[in-house]
């Protein structure tokens, strides 16, 4: 029952990578040119998702409490420093895209939109250092509780942190690839494959610099699974360049999301049966069985929310379902 | 510098900001439930009007609200570590089905409701707007479980120092939850009145154009205050004989207080288990303006032939009461969260034992971060708030057709 509720745990934060990492690949991408149409047009494509998309953060917050409350307790505090930069940056984004277009004036929305931009790289870098601490592992010490933050300052961590600030703008390129009307989407289109080589170089380093870190090597559990999944990440860039170029933004996408996901799947996969690494006493690391909630907890959290994970998620696929397609005049505006 | 008192002390801000969204959110949700039925029922253009301009005002609120919810569910986890460490079996339950059948789906609904004007059929577009309501209800419920439960812990049995879940139900039945739920539901509809008829009063006063329909927002505004300050007061009082049974050291001055506190001195060492006086001013102060806001109800008459527009007194007060809901209700929650030391969980956690071993100066950098973050967010929001209402029902964002551009902003000089 612990795998059970691990897997979903990591399902709505993988889930949540993937939409809120378009949002802030968005974001990120309102830094190109000042052109006000231009922003325009990329906020009325995330426009009807947005609020859908992060209520995935809030839910595998909500499940880490609910089901992991000790893995909760200890990897929110041992990561403070990246959990309160990636929060600061949710909450930018969350109040800056809303923001930007209530003022009428120019300025002020090229200023809400220098906002967007800012919180967009802080939530991205922030999601990524929090994975990349989790590969690393934690100075937990034996009385359950980790010491210091200093342990979050490694090239590692700030190469993997970087690798998903690459993600995430290579995802939001080719989202807005896909949803843009057809002129607008061509240009955007070269921009993402563009980025697909900067989004394998930054994996690149970040792989380098995890094979050379001690701790990461020390804390993988299932070093097999962890290589298995980082090929699987890189064949979905890969796939993703190929699909740019044939111009199939579908698969593209596709394959961008896969690339969000997969880094959640990596890293639970690699340390697990561990759900939190201890650096300093092997024997102080927390087991995902360890981690979880006892069991009338989870049998509790079972039978009230899972016969309602289909109505959640039915009521998200009609949101994509209704407002599918490419944007065109009659998008309604605002964002 | 203490780590324990900064957390706190962040944690009051956050959860005061955090409050000021939550019940402007689930008054307005409630009144916009009723005026999109109205305008799908009736047809009449002036309550589509009202739920436009009434939505834009709401969605402004809601999203930024929504930011300063995601700091108050994070800082659980960054600051609060021993609670999830030592009660997380049982506090955890009801927070994790807040989020996931309750607030999930009011933001999905909510990003549906707003893109979907002109877009969905009507019936479907109501459909939404209900959905929100009731999934905002269902949050403030669950939520209300849980801060009831670090109230009164009940349903659990400690093993090796870490309560484990026992009964559920315990936790649905404390009786510190309901009269309480009752009590801040009730005030978030108070709120929502009061805003409504502020709002539409500061239009009648400068004769704006559109007087029939800020009068009628006027009118359900008052209405609706009126309704709510007496459940208000009535579940407000009601919660003491709950409270008298199992907070005895509460309000202070409780001879059932003796014997509990010679028990936790027995069991978590000698201590001061009285809380700050500061809980008994903010049950005082709140309770005095829970009185003076009872006096709406000598308007209502008033609501015959248009005399409380027509007298204009009424119109003002109206407007400089605004800010007195929102001080009961931070008071409120002083009385309750403050009346609980120095407990996280009442008689079973000490507050000590519950923050997270962070350093000072790392707690004092999120605190001051985040209560400039959120601060100005609140300061934001309110600009924002009036700006938009003062633009007046001409023409919000909110539900415009998708082909029409925007009016001019400014609203239209008034020479009525």
């Amino acid at each position: 029952m612990e795998l059970a509720w691990y897997a979903l745990l990591g399902l709505f934060f993988a889930s949540y990578l993937v939409l809120g990492g378009y949002d802030y690949g968005v974001g990120l991408l309102l830094a190109r040119g000042t052109d006000p149409a231009r922003r325009r047009a990329a906020l009325n494509a995330v426009g009807p998702f947005f609020l859908g998309n992060e209520v995935w953060l809030v839910a595998a917050v909500g499940i880490l409490f609910g089901a992991f409350p000790v893995l909760e307790g200890e990897l929110l505090s041992g990561f403070y420093p990246a959990v309160c930069g990636a929060l600061t940056g949710v909450v930018l984004v969350t109040a800056g895209v809303q923001l930007r277009s209530r003022p009428a004036g120019q300025r002020a929305r090229a200023w809400w939109d220098r906002v967007v931009v800012v919180g967009s790289v802080l939530a991205a870098l922030g999601w990524g250092a929090v994975l990349a601490g989790l590969l690393q592992g934690v100075p937990l010490h034996a009385d359950g509780h980790v010491a210091g933050v200093t342990h979050l300052f490694t090239p590692f961590v700030a190469a993997a942190g970087l690798a998903v600030v690459a993600l995430v703008a290579l995802h939001g390129a080719t989202f807005l690839t896909l949803r843009l009307p057809t002129a607008d989407a061509a240009p955007v289109g070269r921009l993402a494959a563009r980025l697909v080589p900067v989004a394998l170089t930054a994996v690149g380093a970040a792989t380098v610099l995890g094979l050379l870190s001690a701790d990461v090597r020390a804390a993988a559990g299932q070093p097999v699974a962890g290589i298995l999944l980082l090929s699987l990440l890189v064949t979905a860039l890969l796939a993703a360049r190929v699909a740019l170029a044939r111009r199939r933004p579908g698969l593209a996408f596709a394959a961008t999301c896969a690339a969000l996901a997969l880094p959640v799947a990596l890293v639970g996969a690699t340390i697990w049966p561990h759900a939190l690494v201890s650096t300093i006493e092997p024997s102080a690391s927390l087991t995902v069985t360890e981690a979880a909630a006892s069991t009338p907890t989870l049998r509790l959290l079972g039978w009230l929310t899972l016969p309602l994970l289909p109505a959640l998620l039915g009521f998200q696929a009609m949101c994509w379902w209704v407002f599918r397609g490419r944007t065109d005049g009659r998008a309604p505006v605002y964002w | 510098m203490d780590t324990l008192f900064l957390a706190r002390l962040q944690f009051a801000t956050t959860t005061s900001i955090h409050f000021l969204f939550v019940a402007v959110t689930l008054g307005l949700v409630t009144l916009l439930v009723g005026l999109q039925t109205a305008s799908v029922i009736t047809n009449k253009p002036v309550y589509e009007r009202l739920t436009r301009f009434w939505g834009q005002l709401y969605v402004i609120n809601y999203v930024l609200g929504i930011a300063t919810g995601i700091v108050m569910e994070f800082q659980f986890g960054l600051n609060w570590s021993g609670l999830s460490r030592y009660v997380g079996n049982v506090f955890g339950a009801p927070l994790a089905i807040e989020t996931l059948v309750a607030f999930f789906l009011e933001s999905t609904f909510l990003g549906m409701w707003i893109f979907g004007w002109h877009r969905l059929r009507r019936g479907v577009h109501l459909a939404l707007l209900w959905g929100v309501a009731i999934t905002a209800y269902a949050s403030a419920f669950w939520i209300m479980v849980a801060n009831s439960w670090l109230q009164n812990p009940v349903g659990y049995e400690v093993r090796d120092g870490v309560a484990h879940l026992t009964d559920f139900s315990a936790l649905l039945d404390n009786p510190t939850l309901h009269m309480a739920l009752g009590h801040v539901v009730t005030a978030a509809l108070l709120v929502g009145g009061m805003l409504m008829a502020a709002v539409s009063a500061w239009h009648l006063l400068r004769r704006t154009p559109d007087f029939a329909l800020h009068r009628k927002g006027l009118r359900i505004g008052l209405v609706t205050s009126a309704v709510a300050i007496f459940f208000v007061q009535g579940f407000g009082f009601a919660q003491f004989f709950a409270i008298g049974d199992v907070q005895p050291t509460k309000f202070g001055d409780d001879p059932a207080a003796a014997p509990l506190i010679a028990d936790w001195t027995a069991r978590f060492g000698p201590g001061d288990y009285t809380p700050p006086a500061l809980a008994n001013v903010g049950l005082g102060f709140m309770i005095l303006i829970g009185f003076t806001l009872g006096l709406l109800w000598l308007m209502l008459p008033l609501l015959w032939r248009d005399w409380v527009i027509r007298l204009r007194v009424p119109l003002w007060i109206l407007q400089f009461a605004l800010p007195l809901p929102f001080v009961a209700m931070i008071l409120g929650w002083i009385a309750r969260e403050v009346g609980r030391q120095p407990w996280a969980a009442y008689g079973l956690l000490p507050v000590d034992q519950a923050v997270s071993p962070v350093s000072p100066w790392l707690m004092l950098a999120s605190l001051i971060g985040f209560s400039l973050l959120l601060g100005a967010l609140a300061v934001t929001n309110w600009v924002l708030l009036a700006r938009h209402a003062a633009r007046g029902a001409h023409d919000p964002a909110l539900g415009r057709q998708p082909d029409q551009p925007p009016a001019d902003p400014r609203p239209e000089p008034a020479f009525a």
